[in-house]
């Protein structure tokens, strides 16, 4: 009797316990740390990248998307048109809801592009639309963009964050309340402290978005980003933790750790108005002096890779040019003496430690050059100022910093940039590059563009900035590589693998 | 009427101060990637093209009609801003100041009357220990030890009072904890010596020779006249507190005012960290008042006119 209703007991408590288990099965939420607060939600009004982590992608898409390899297909068109490389018919896809629940009209279209071309609306990023003549709409799910002249990037410019497509109704509210056809709709900002994603249970893709709720944790401090994984508070660090944070992750078994590529190419700039960088020998005895290798294990801990000119290993036209002007200490010095500077020179090295891996590579850097007698004076400023004295005046003799937008040559073609790099023949290269369709004959000139960058050395290429990734173990369908830009991060597609 | 001067000096100071400092908020919004056209046309928008004089009357007019202007991050009103951080430093610096006098006072009273004894020694060598170890570090410890290895905390973030006072409390406690264990340190000191100042008065030797107990002589005789110097002490802590929490608001991701001013800073968002300062210097101004009252309640010799 005694035995029997022993067990009888447990065999209720085992069924209590099974049942209150399935019951405790938590539904697919996604906790994740966002390094810094967006100043605003609205991609047409600001160009922060932590505005695009959030928004681009997850709450608004565009016509056209850049997918996790790289490629560009079709999103919101179903498909394009053209037939002389001036006029792109856009056919939109039927059924789109934006989260208002209004159905995405080819007007809608018209209006966000118009509306982006407009001086007035102060879009960050109104040059991506220069090349646009007049936008016409054909029917409720056709629309034609006449260009001025043929832009082998016009296709590129729509599938950017600039260009996502929202309801018109909605554009006095995007700031704190963006709203699009993504497949997570905004549900909450606690100012200072998180930002909530519900999922858009009408979106387009069928059987997308896995998870019911993503929460974005604005947590600067990478030790605390560290505690709260450790204590279960937190399922991701997607962008934001350093290699020298992924290192100690990385013992612990409950954790995995997405190394993968970016667009961010991290680079040591050199002022090409300012003696003595202006003669392009020293600019080249610089890159000889330095042991990007040394850099790389010094400031990153050997993750990422060695560059050697601004197109980085996610880019369809990348040569591989890491070796191109290698460490060789001796030439550097002979180029040096070439350039009047036989015992060297003083120089000041700008960086701003919100970036530490620029403080870290700064000092292998200065170590590498006092070898070729270049004495090298590490300035440490806050990033406010680096932005105005660096960035805007071009008041630095060197600095270093990751460049983290995709295709961004267009900076060298721009004398006015901070690099001040004033080259007629890159320029040249640049502009025919922007106009020339033809697949084969645009790679030549990319590459010819890459040789020359490395030939002239207006900058010296450090290495591409890794993507680091750390989640929970289970967590699916992270993009390895970013070749959208660094901080774009897409949770469509992102999961929890059976159950949490 | 002093009281009204040091707003005043206080918010020409900070007006200036984030004005002098390199940096421009419009080219921080608009990053690497904005267009110079773009972040001029922000600038004007932001009206930050004025000159400055015409900018402090502004904002000290709207001060004055209690709209101290919108923030350039959040396009929202500051006092709003300011107002929803409250829920979360004010308690946090209560809490913060509750450790503080808890701990301080009964330990300072130990060691000043165990004078030069080993519980002295101990006192002072975990006080001085206290006032060495940097506040972010103890936050890191006590995260480590209470929510990584126990498990008993959160690591970190607040959910609102809205979901519960003792869950708020909860995440409340060990960034208290940290903050009040700094400022513990310090009143430590200052209790002890206070204390043995009073110890050393005829008066106390009185009380002893007519027999009063050891309880009523330190209870009664001495913590009451040596509680000025204690309290002009913790009133400068307090106001210690708030600059300690903008530290611990962000090792424990709290969205508190300081964390608010802190972010306001990096993005050169000045009327929020214009009114942030005048918010916090204005708090201290009232304490301090508050501590003027107290002497007159505390010893009744002093007598304000």
């Amino acid at each position: 009797m005694m035995r029997r209703t022993i067990v009888l007991l447990c065999t209720v408590l085992a069924a209590c316990v099974a049942v209150s288990a399935v019951l405790a099965q938590t539904p697919p939420r996604l906790v994740v740390q966002a390094p810094t607060e967006p100043p605003g939600l609205d991609l047409t009004a600001t160009p922060a990248s932590a505005t695009a982590g959030v928004v681009f992608y997850n709450v608004q898409e565009a016509l056209v998307k850049m997918d996790r390899h790289g490629k560009l297909v079709p999103w919101l068109a179903e498909r394009w048109h053209t037939t002389d490389n001036r006029n792109y018919t856009f056919f939109l896809k039927k059924g789109v809801r934006f989260h208002n629940g209004r159905e995405l009209k080819a007007a809608d279209v018209k209006y966000v592009f118009d509306r982006a071309m407009n001086p007035e609306t102060k879009h960050p990023y109104p040059r991506d639309y220069d090349a646009i003549g007049e936008i016409i709409v054909r029917d409720d799910y056709t629309v034609t963009f006449a260009l001025k002249s043929i832009n082998a990037n016009f296709l590129h410019n729509v599938a950017r964050q600039g260009s996502v497509i929202y309801p018109r109704e909605a554009v006095e509210t995007l700031k704190s309340h963006p709203i699009g056809t993504g497949p997570f709709r905004f549900e909450e900002w606690l100012r200072g402290d998180r930002i909530v994603l519900a999922r858009n249970l009408d979106y387009h893709v069928k059987g997308l978005p896995r998870l019911d709720r993503v929460t974005y944790r604005f947590i600067s401090d990478p030790n605390a980003v560290l505690a709260a994984l450790k204590a279960g508070d937190m399922d991701a660090s997607l962008f934001g933790l350093g290699p020298e944070h992924v290192q100690e992750i990385q013992k612990d078994s409950r954790f995995q750790v997405i190394v993968g590529d970016t667009t961010n190419d991290v680079i040591l700039a050199m002022n090409n108005a300012r003696k003595p960088y202006t003669d392009v020998r020293v600019r080249r005895a610089i890159t000889h002096g330095i042991n990007k290798q040394d850099v790389l294990k010094g400031a990153m801990f050997g993750m990422g890779k060695v560059l050697g000119s601004n197109v980085d290993p996610l880019h369809p036209y990348y040569v591989d040019l890491a070796g191109a002007v290698p460490y060789d200490p001796v030439r550097a010095r002979k180029l040096l003496a070439e350039a009047g500077y036989p015992n060297g020179f003083e120089t000041v090295l700008r960086v701003a430690p919100q970036y530490y891996y620029t403080v870290r590579s700064g000092e292998v850097i200065a170590e590498n050059l006092k070898k070729i007698g270049v004495t090298v004076k590490i300035e440490q400023i806050e990033w406010g100022q680096w932005i105005s004295r660096v960035y805007r005046e071009a008041d630095y003799d060197l600095t270093i910093i990751g460049h983290a937008e995709a295709w961004d040559v267009k900076n060298y073609a721009n004398p006015k940039y901070y690099f001040r790099y004033d080259s007629p023949q890159f320029r040249e290269l640049f502009a025919k590059s922007e106009v020339t369709l033809d697949d084969k004959a645009r790679r030549e000139l990319f590459v010819q563009m890459q040789k020359l960058m490395a030939e002239e050395a207006p900058v010296v290429w450090l290495f591409m900035h890794p993507r680091l990734a750390v989640t929970k173990k289970g967590l699916q369908g992270i993009w390895k590589d970013q070749p959208a830009g660094a901080a774009v991060v897409d949770l469509s597609e992102v999961g929890w693998a059976a159950a949490k | 009427m002093a009281l009204v001067a040091t707003l005043f000096f206080v918010s020409v100071l900070v007006f200036l101060v984030i004005r002098v400092l390199p940096g421009d908020p419009a080219e921080l919004l608009m990053g690497l990637e904005g267009s110079p056209e773009a972040t001029e046309r922000l600038r004007e928008a932001m009206g930050l093209n004025r000159p400055l004089p015409v900018q402090y009357v502004e904002w000290v007019g709207g001060v004055v009609r209690g709209d101290l202007g919108r923030s350039i991050q959040y396009d929202l009103p500051v006092g709003e801003l300011i107002v929803t951080r409250l829920p979360v430093t004010l308690p946090l610096a209560l809490l913060a100041a509750a450790f503080m006098v808890l701990l301080a006072i009964p330990l300072g009273l130990y060691a000043a009357t165990h004078h030069r004894r080993s519980g002295d020694y101990l006192a002072m060598i975990v006080s001085q220990l206290g006032i060495s170890i940097p506040q972010f570090w103890s936050g890191l410890l006590l995260i480590l030890l209470f929510s990584v290895t126990l498990g008993w905390v959160r690591s970190g973030g607040f959910d609102g009072w809205s979901a519960g006072v003792w869950p708020a409390l909860r995440s409340l406690l060990l960034p208290a904890a940290a903050l009040g264990l700094f400022q513990a340190a310090v009143l430590v000191r200052a209790t002890r010596s206070a204390v043995l100042d009073v110890l050393g008065e005829d008066y106390v030797r009185t009380a002893r020779a007519k027999g009063v107990s050891e309880r009523g002589v330190v209870g009664k005789h001495t913590l009451r006249n040596a509680l000025i110097p204690i309290v002009t002490v913790a009133g400068i802590q307090l106001g210690q507190l708030v600059a300690g929490a903008i530290v611990l608001e962000s090792v424990f991701a709290l969205p508190g005012l300081g964390r608010l001013a802190l972010g306001a800073i990096g993005a050169r968002d000045l009327p929020v960290v214009q009114g942030v300062a005048l918010f916090v210097a204005s708090a201290i101004v009232v304490i301090n008042f508050a501590v003027d009252l107290a002497y007159g309640f505390l010893d009744p010799r002093i007598r304000y006119e």
